[in-house]
């Protein structure tokens, strides 16, 4: 009786081993069936190419370092008044003949950066104009624990400060400093690229008021915009290549002192 | 069924209801409809009114200055730059004109000299030396800056 007993179980075991590694291999086919299931919804992803992709270009050999655009966004997006809040700044560098490299940005540039350098020593001076890089690898959403930092259908890096919690990782995580802890909001803040503005067909704010055209706001994937013109016409560089963000915000003129 | 296997069953059965129920509950709608964010967030940063209306919308009402401006070197400036709206976004510009005083310091913003400003088609200034005692716009009109009064 026993011996009868064990072979039963060994039928058992055989039985459940040969459904499940049927199984495992009936998935195996499967998978690739649902690959090509899912080239149907690559049509989705077309869709996704419908949106706009927007960037934006600085010419650094157009800005003159007036600081409108840093002003112009304060107003724009109700951001605090106090020197440190910032969603777009511009900053002087100064090499000097010596070679040391200054870098000024006394409230942000607002109402017109001065040198403070006597022109005997410097070797060489230049505005550049900072914002949100808006990332396609954006570290700040990777940081994020809940979800409040995100890249819009349109590529930009938007804030849900509803749903912020303030633990302000994404701040730390952004290699630009392009965030902040809003004193109001008690959210993280940041450059939207003015969504609100760039939905309704307007230009960002800095862009509008800018009275030499240093920035060039447009549609990536639209080959005849402004910024795939200026992107075809002049060699561009982002920021911080070497940490693989790949930013949309591109610059002209981009000197190797520019951190 | 034994007893303890029935218990356990049921347990098991609340907690995963539960558990269903609390996240239904926790979790914002429109979450994870277009990636792990609130989609209705774009909304909300959408909602915003632009204070920045654009120069076509000052020119509905002052196309005297905007032609006179057209026509001379300041030509590429909208008019916010200069005329930032000190309004509230939802309200009209002529509740309360935005105003500027054309003193020295406001059009040294572009024009004073500083080394990172050269060639780039601004004219550089030494404020000090070439104003006297006297305000820009008291020799320059603002608009056309080369339509000057004497």
């Amino acid at each position: 009786m026993g011996t009868n007993r064990i072979s039963n179980n060994r039928r058992k075991f055989f039985k459940a081993s040969a459904a499940l590694i049927g199984g495992t291999f009936a998935i195996s086919i499967m998978k690739p069936l649902g690959l090509m299931a899912q080239t149907d919804s690559d049509d989705n992803t077309n869709e996704k190419d419908k949106f706009p992709l927007w960037g934006m270009g600085v010419d650094i050999e157009k800005c003159v370092g007036c600081g409108k655009c840093a002003e112009a966004c304060k107003i724009e997006n109700d951001v605090p008044k106090e020197p440190f809040y910032f969603r777009t700044w511009i900053e002087q560098y100064t090499v000097k003949n010596d070679g040391e490299v200054k870098i000024e940005s006394p409230n942000g540039g607002i109402g017109g950066l001065n040198q403070s350098v006597p022109d005997e020593d410097i070797f060489k001076s230049f505005m550049v104009p900072k914002l949100c890089n808006h990332c396609t690898n954006a570290p700040c959403v990777q940081a994020c624990p809940v979800g409040a930092t995100y890249i819009s259908p349109e590529g930009v890096v938007l804030v849900d400060d509803s749903y912020c919690i303030g633990c302000s990782y994404c701040i730390q995580a952004c290699p630009y400093g392009a965030r902040f802890m809003n004193p109001v909001t008690k959210a993280a803040d940041k450059c939207t690229f003015c969504y609100h503005r760039i939905s309704e067909g307007l230009q960002p704010a800095c862009v509008e008021v800018c009275p030499t055209d240093a920035r060039i706001f447009g549609d990536l994937r639209d080959k005849k915009s402004d910024l795939v013109k200026f992107l075809q016409e002049n060699p561009t560089e982002i920021l911080k290549p070497h940490l693989n963000t790949k930013s949309r915000v591109f610059y002209n003129g981009l000197s190797s002192e520019v951190r | 069924m034994s007893k303890i296997i029935f218990r356990l069953l049921l347990s098991f059965i609340v907690f995963v209801t539960a558990f269903i129920a609390i996240r239904q509950l926790v979790i914002p709608d429109s979450f994870g409809k277009l990636g792990h964010y609130r989609a209705n967030s774009l909304d909300e940063n959408k909602a915003r009114v632009p204070y920045y209306k654009g120069t076509e919308k000052c020119a509905s009402c002052h196309q005297d200055i905007y032609d006179l401006q057209f026509s001379d070197l300041h030509s590429e400036i909208s008019c916010e730059s200069c005329h930032p709206p000190q309004i509230d976004a939802n309200t009209d510009c002529k509740v309360m004109p935005p105003i500027i005083e054309g003193t020295i310091e406001f059009c040294a913003q572009c024009h004073k000299m500083n080394a990172g400003r050269i060639d780039k088609g601004v004219p550089q200034l030494d404020i000090e030396e070439h104003k006297g005692d006297q305000n820009c716009i008291e020799c320059h009109n603002a608009h056309a800056p080369w339509e000057l009064t004497e």
